[in-house]
């Protein structure tokens, strides 16, 4: 949803002047109010800094990729395995 | 300038595109590209037109005169596929050039790989994400998505390779 609402704030800027002008005005933040981002994302975009607005795009483009990009899982044994008896590992049964 | 990847430049000019054709607001294709620049948004007042001209060298190029409107020099005698095409690819020109794309950065972003990039915004520009979706999902296939969205078949051969 982020990453459409970056698109269409994008799509806007090559027609509307005003969305360039509130970026080099330091009010890109009344700009994305009007747009689909979610509260964090929002005040975070709202902080970032660049030379143009072409850069900020692609700055704001790495930071609502990364957002939506799910948290890896790290796979853990479970802690229960060690308490299963009767059940033995592979590299157990070698070693008799 | 920051660095920026080859598909972080990409997604960057479909962007560009789509407001542009949301600009046009059509709601089937073809993407009516020469009514754009015969009617663009204000801020390009003083940089989209189009002048057709006799030559044998170029299908379309961009110019602006110093102190003068920017204009599209077009070949009088394309065909109307192709005429849409070339427009629509050295539209990102004007774009670039115009007041509104130095205010944007476009310049530092896009000139050192300005012919790929113009090819890719053309791709996109007569045939939006949108509308190839809606085709798509009324069962048009790549047949004729050419013929459809009236743009040069290797032109359509390479967008329809980019789903």
């Amino acid at each position: 949803m982020s990453m459409h609402a970056l698109n269409q704030l994008v799509a806007r800027s090559i027609i509307d002047p005003g969305v360039v002008q509130a970026f080099s005005a330091g009010k890109i933040g009344e700009i994305l109010a009007e747009f689909d981002f979610g509260e964090e994302l929002r005040r975070w975009l709202s902080s970032l800094e660049a030379t143009t607005w072409a850069e900020y795009a692609v700055i704001a483009f790495r930071a609502v990729k990364a957002a939506e990009v799910p948290a890896v899982r790290i796979q853990l044994p479970s802690p229960a395995e060690g308490l299963l008896i009767n059940r033995s590992r592979p590299e157990e049964e070698q070693v008799a | 300038m920051i660095w920026v990847t080859r598909d972080e430049r990409l997604w960057f000019l479909r962007a560009l595109a789509q407001g542009l054709s949301d600009y046009l607001g059509a709601a089937e294709p073809p993407i009516p590209v020469e009514q754009l620049l015969k009617h663009p948004p204000a801020a390009y007042n003083e940089d989209f037109g189009v002048v057709d001209m006799y030559s044998n060298l170029w299908d379309a190029t961009f110019a602006r005169p110093p102190s003068q409107r920017g204009s599209i020099f077009v070949r009088i005698d394309l065909p109307p596929d192709e005429r849409r095409y070339a427009l629509a690819r050295e539209t990102l020109s004007a774009v670039i050039t115009s007041r509104q794309g130095r205010a944007m950065g476009l310049p530092e972003m896009l000139m050192p790989n300005m012919s790929e990039s113009a090819e890719y915004f053309a791709q996109h520009l007569t045939a939006p994400q949108a509308l190839l979706e809606a085709y798509r999902s009324r069962g048009g296939d790549e047949k004729n998505f050419a013929p459809t969205f009236r743009i040069p078949s290797q032109v359509a051969g390479r967008r329809w390779g980019e789903l």
